[in-house]
């Protein structure tokens, strides 16, 4: 039980009962799909087409279809893979970071952020693939003994940290995600009938809602919760350290790890703010994902596009301080060489256009969170850009100096990984409910099923708040 | 058993801490979320799950050590960059994240084995809107139960429906 203070916005407005929790959330999975749907997925269909072209023509092609050379070996793919990785960040820190920190906003908005990091880390992962140049042999990073014909991989390497990083936060995210999902999908059971009831109780696992089976599932929960805040941290750790253990000016720094991390975040709300200004909209959960969430969110990419900012600034002066020359030219070139643009587009998307959030009203006006949204997108794939090309493109040799102008099929990759993104976040909406019931069902104050709530004291007294 | 059916947590909680203290056995109360400390009133026993998730993380840290160093020492050491084949430190992040995957593995395996949960099981659902917006508390009924007094029991406490169920659950 917990007492919330009656001048405290709730959290679920409308004056909801669970019967309407239930009903709401679960209309798009009962009734055909809307048009909206339709067009949303058709179109990220399509796109999701030129993506599969796109890598295909790769696969085929090799690396010699991508605008790579021999002094920008790294370039839109891995610049692709750590957006994507970033991106799914988000989802973790809602589930996983705000449940240890007791914040039940995050309850109507953990399930669709859980949904976006594994798609993200599905979209990441195929980056890793598809850089590879030859896709069949993405087995040999996984330590294997040396009879089955490679050697043993070298566990120095950053890189190797990064395969088992990676697959490790994919797995246990999508473990989370499903054992949040068990007693939704329960609800779905119980509703269904014929063909939906066969494959919605297949996945129920016979949850029965006893207090005993919550009680394990609380504990569970919490666990799940505790292992995967460290997990979701050292991964973007790791995914920084790729560049920080190499000795390239501009990467080596030891500030690579918190600066990941914060932007990864920043990101992930960026893409979480994306989805949920149109989502809570088109699938009518204004009461669940309030105007209150939104601003909570902006606060955040307030407050992480900041750090970020602080972490351009501070890389200056490490490198000014340092004394050394190479780093010094590395960041003068990235804010006036060649590729300025890209750095000027980085530092006024995510650490100047974030600061509009200061204002109420920019934290209060969904179509200009949604455009802040996007920008911060944009600008969180350029920050990835100018730390691989830019730090690249001129190393120690000046008779090596070159530049790198990306092809059709990395762009089309580019673009084509969104619409693997959003194809699958489309049939997530269409056969999942979106927001975790139980949860939101516990954050209802009780009073709102007493039928003489007119009488009964108005204090929001609430039972329950699943494992929260 | 007997059932009694309810549309509110807070009458739910409070009837069964007269059931439990008027001496009656409830078998179980179903609720479409966990209600806190209800738990506590029907006497279930803390949870082993976090001794198991403790158990696997120690599994997944001894695993994750032994693997890398057979690999890169005992078993064929390479000599990359004049790195040292046996370097505790580079093995943390692996120590790490194989601790976490066992972990979270092996303690939702767990978890299924202890509710008797699987893909596909066809479970005897109390009452179908237990996962929608109702919560069902559970009694035994054995010979000595005063079956009059507990449905009295049930309907002052505010049930909306007291029902006798054969089948045991």
């Amino acid at each position: 039980m917990s007492y919330e203070s009656p001048i405290r916005e709730p959290l679920v407005t409308g004056g909801k009962t669970y019967a309407d929790v239930t009903r709401d959330i679960l209309r798009p999975l009962e009734n055909n799909a809307s048009k909206s749907w339709w067009i949303g997925f058709s179109v990220s269909a399509v796109v999701l087409a030129i993506w599969i072209a796109a890598t295909t023509w790769t696969m085929l092609e090799g690396i010699g279809a991508w605008g790579l050379n021999k002094t920008v070996g790294w370039a839109f793919d891995i610049t692709n893979f750590v957006f994507w990785v970033g991106i799914g960040h988000a989802g973790t820190l809602i589930s996983a970071v705000l449940l240890l920190f007791r914040q039940k906003w995050r309850m109507s908005i953990n399930r669709s952020a859980e949904a976006m990091t594994i798609f993200a880390v599905i979209c990441a992962a195929s980056f890793i693939l598809s850089h590879m140049g030859r896709p069949w042999v993405a087995y040999w990073p996984i330590p294997l003994p040396n009879a089955f014909g490679t050697l043993w991989v070298n566990f120095n390497s950053p890189l190797v940290w990064d395969v088992f990083a990676i697959s490790t936060y994919f797995s246990v995210s999508l473990v989370f995600w499903y054992i949040g999902l068990i007693p939704d999908i329960a609800t779905v059971r119980d509703r269904a009938e014929g063909l939906r009831k066969f494959i919605y109780n297949f996945f129920s696992m016979g949850w029965n809602g006893s207090t005993r089976t919550w009680h394990r599932y609380e504990m569970i929960s919490l666990i799940l919760a505790g292992i995967s805040t460290p997990l979701v941290l050292s991964v973007h750790s790791i995914v920084s350290m790729d560049f920080a253990t190499s000795l390239v000016p501009g990467w080596h720094t030891t500030i690579f790890p918190p600066y990941f991390v914060a932007g990864a975040i920043f990101s992930g709300f960026g893409m979480v703010l994306t989805l949920l200004v149109i989502g809570r909209v088109v699938l009518k959960q204004e009461n669940y994902i309030t105007m209150g969430h939104l601003d909570a969110m902006c606060r955040i990419v307030m407050l992480t596009g900041t750090m970020v900012g602080l972490a351009y600034i501070t890389e200056f002066f490490v490198a000014a301080y340092s004394g050394v020359e190479y780093e010094q030219y590395a960041f003068i070139n990235r804010a006036s060489g060649p590729y300025w643009w890209s750095y000027w587009i980085m530092m006024t998307c995510n650490l100047i256009a974030p600061q509009v959030f200061w204002t109420k009203w920019a934290r209060s006006t969904p179509w200009f969170i949604f455009l802040m949204s996007i920008i911060v997108n944009i600008g969180m794939w350029f920050e990835r850009f100018v730390i691989i090309v830019t730090s690249l493109h001129r190393d120690f040799i000046p008779s090596s100096w070159t530049m790198y102008t990306p092809t059709i099929t990395e762009f089309a990759i580019l673009i084509g990984s969104f619409g693997l993104f959003f194809t699958l976040y489309f049939l997530f909406c269409k056969y999942l409910p979106t927001i975790n019931m139980a949860e939101v069902k516990s954050i209802i104050p009780t009073h709102a099923h007493d039928e003489h709530h007119q009488e009964a004291d108005h204090s929001t007294i609430e039972k329950g708040a699943a494992h929260g | 058993m007997m059932l009694g059916v309810y549309d509110n947590p807070d009458t739910v909680f409070s009837v069964t801490e007269n059931l439990v203290k008027a001496g009656y056995d409830v078998h179980d109360v179903y609720t479409p979320f966990a209600v806190h400390n209800l738990d506590k009133v029907i006497g279930v026993k803390r949870t082993r799950l976090s001794i198991a998730a403790f158990c696997f993380a120690m599994t997944g840290l001894v695993s994750a050590i032994a693997l890398q160093t057979y690999a890169s020492y005992f078993d064929w050491q390479m000599n990359i960059g004049g790195k040292p084949s046996l370097h505790i430190p580079t093995y943390i992040p692996i120590t790490f994240e194989l601790s976490i995957l066992f972990t979270a593995f092996g303690m939702v395996g767990c978890f299924f084995i202890v509710n008797r949960m699987f893909w596909g099981r066809n479970t005897d659902i109390i009452d179908l809107r237990v996962t929608d917006d109702r919560f069902v508390i559970a009694v035994n009924i054995h010979s000595k139960t005063d079956v009059k007094a507990l449905e009295q029991t049930f309907v002052s406490g505010g049930a909306i429906e007291v029902r006798e169920r054969a089948k045991d659950l």
